[in-house]
């Protein structure tokens, strides 16, 4: 077991680079996420790590050893992709031995490793099919035995949850979550579903067009984005924004109707703002500012989509019994201390 | 615009088609007709100047007996066998090797050289007439069998490239990606992923190439003479002299010889249709 360290990582394509030079840590155990919208570099980054595109500049580790320029087969990684990767026409045993078989361990021991993953798995009943015959969760669940009886240092996980449908990858999530406990290993998981992020990682790292937006626990990143971005990443519904403007050592909000006085060290005078509000801070009051244009009932919570005077759209999240309907027109109430405020032109956090 | 059904149609245009299709049918089936009728006629008949009309007497099985008991068809049939199925062997051997490299491997050159393979099926092979016999007599492979399965296995191998890449491509590149995460040689990789997976194309290829050559008759001319090396298609023509011009004998031959790939036809029609289109859709 042991973790993998990132050292100022680059990937290029010719003339185009795609990865900035990432530094990251991983610890040994730890279940971290590449998050982030497609196209961010996150599948290229893990496809990295594991050998499978070459690093162009700084130096990948796994434990102590440098892997940078090794083959996959001799990092200790074991890769778990979208589409499953089953071979088609072996059995769900063969499947997962063949990595085993190639590299020349003995039958037995093969098959008892092979037996003691599928007991984690329970894929017993279905060892002599083909994985024609599996479901779609079933494929996910031998892709994953595959990776285990190798018993590898570090899993890497490429968007494996994206083709199941939404019921069976909550299932599938529980189930790698348990997995995670009970083998402990480094874990590095690439999704762009914020949920499963959220939902699974000890370590959520937030990529935005081959940088590093911010690395931090879930909730941190919840609580305390670093940036416009990663606040409007983390959480959903994703977090409101509404254009503000610093003036007189508070800040203007015309999509509020208000001025808002926050207790943080205002920029100067003039200064755009974004003030962004999460949906469960909002409150709905009765009021003239807010029109509702649609509300959204999932029972224990409802979500309702105001517009502002200014045309900004803003959701609250509603609890309890008296919820709004659609045609009211509203007010709106918070806590500034839960606002949080960026620079429009950096999109950094004001703090 | 669509195929609509003929049921649908007017009475006229139903009864129109019902009468015009059985005539395009046999005019279709004409030639083939008439040699089997030959082939039952006696020697006679022809000398008499009898051939469009019904046989004075029916020589089937004495004419099919003596094309496999006083003829060279045998020999001819064997080489056929001879030639046809180390060249099927061979160009699949080499394109599914070929077809590996070309769709795996990203390689300076890897279009270059598919684009060769392609431009070669584009070259007219009767203008290699010439040259491709001067070569055989240099390297002493005229007439030949192995001669003309050297040059068999080099014109085709270049079709089947662009079918294997074609399909090898066409395969999900994860399959050997986690092969490769999972420390499988590339060789192996090749022998027990890759080519399990590639079996319909095999199949399929294997029963196009099998009538390809089977049927070809212009190398067949060029590069070997006699009963030593020549196979069926080349062979039947020996009846001009060995019998004068033994029409008769001549269409049994032809049957005989045809009916190796219509019968693989037969058996193997799916994977006969798979070949023709997998490599185009796929």
């Amino acid at each position: 077991m042991s973790g993998v360290t990132l050292n100022n990582v680059i990937k290029r394509y010719g003339n185009v680079q795609v990865v900035h030079g990432i530094d990251l840590q991983i610890d040994d155990g730890e279940f971290c996420v590449f998050v982030g919208p497609s196209g961010c570099g996150k599948s290229t980054l893990l496809r990295m790590v594991a050998g499978l595109e070459e690093t162009t500049e700084g130096q990948i580790n796994i434990g102590p050893r440098d892997v940078t320029h090794m083959d996959p087969a001799q990092r200790g990684v074991a890769m778990v992709f979208q589409t499953y990767a089953l071979y088609p026409h072996m059995t769900v045993e063969q499947n997962m031995g063949f990595g085993l078989k190639m590299n020349g361990h003995p039958s037995r021991e093969i098959q008892e490793k092979v037996r003691e993953a599928s007991s984690i798995l329970k894929l017993d009943d279905y060892l002599d099919r083909k994985p024609k015959a599996l479901s779609g969760g079933q494929r996910q669940r031998v892709a994953i035995g595959r990776a285990i009886v190798r018993g590898p240092e570090v899993f890497l996980f490429d968007e494996p949850l994206s083709n199941l449908d939404a019921e069976l990858r909550v299932e599938m999530r529980v189930e790698i979550a348990r997995l995670h406990n009970e083998i402990g290993a480094t874990m590095i998981y690439v999704t762009h579903d914020q949920v499963e992020a959220m939902t699974l990682a000890d370590k959520i790292v937030v990529l935005r067009s081959g940088r590093i937006e911010q690395v931090g626990a879930p909730m941190d990143l919840y609580r305390d984005p670093d940036n416009k971005f990663v606040a409007g990443f983390i959480g959903s519904p994703a977090m409101n924004f509404l254009d503000g403007q610093v003036a007189g050592g508070a800040v203007t909000v015309p999509g509020l109707d208000q001025t808002v006085q926050m207790n943080l060290t205002l920029p100067a005078n003039e200064t755009r703002v974004s003030l962004g509000l999460r949906p469960e801070h909002l409150e709905i009051i009765p009021g003239e500012t807010h029109q509702v244009e649609l509300t959204e009932a999932l029972g224990g919570v409802s979500y309702a989509y105001l517009v502002a005077s200014t045309g900004e759209r803003l959701i609250v999240e509603e609890r309890g019994d008296q919820r709004s309907k659609i045609g009211d027109t509203v007010g709106l109430q918070f806590d500034p201390a839960r606002a949080m405020l960026f620079d429009t032109e950096s999109e950094a956090r004001i703090r | 615009m669509f195929p609509r059904p003929i049921q649908k149609a007017s009475p006229a245009a139903q009864i129109t088609y019902k009468t015009l299709l059985p005539i395009s049918l046999i005019l279709w089936l004409l030639p083939l007709i008439a040699v089997a009728i030959f082939s039952v006629k006696p020697a006679a008949d022809f000398t008499t100047g009898n051939y469009w009309g019904w046989p004075s007497s029916f020589e089937g099985v004495t004419n099919y007996t003596r094309v496999f008991f006083d003829s060279d068809m045998p020999r001819y049939l064997l080489n056929s066998v001879l030639i046809t199925i180390p060249t099927v062997l061979g160009a699949l051997a080499l394109s599914c090797m070929t077809g590996f490299a070309l769709g795996v491997y990203k390689f300076r050159g890897n279009f270059l050289i598919f684009f060769m393979f392609i431009a070669g099926n584009f070259v007219p092979f009767q203008i290699l007439m010439v040259p491709v016999r001067d070569l055989t007599i240099d390297l002493g492979l005229y007439d030949t069998k192995a001669g003309l399965i050297l040059f068999h296995v080099a014109f085709q191998t270049g079709f089947c490239t662009l079918f294997m890449r074609n399909f090898i491509r066409a395969l999900p590149y994860e399959l050997i990606e986690a092969a490769r995460v999972e420390g499988v040689s590339e060789i192996k990789i090749f022998w027990y992923i890759v080519l399990p997976i590639m079996r319909p194309a095999i199949a399929a290829l294997s029963v196009l190439i099998f009538t390809f050559i089977w049927n070809d008759y212009f190398w067949a001319v060029v590069l070997t003479q006699g009963p030593g090396a020549q196979p069926v298609t080349a062979g039947i023509t020996s009846f001009n002299a060995q019998f004068g011009v033994a029409y008769n004998m001549l269409s049994a031959g032809s049957i005989v010889a045809a009916l190796p790939p219509v019968l693989m036809f037969f058996l193997m029609q799916r994977h006969f249709i798979a070949g023709l289109t997998l490599g185009a859709v796929k």
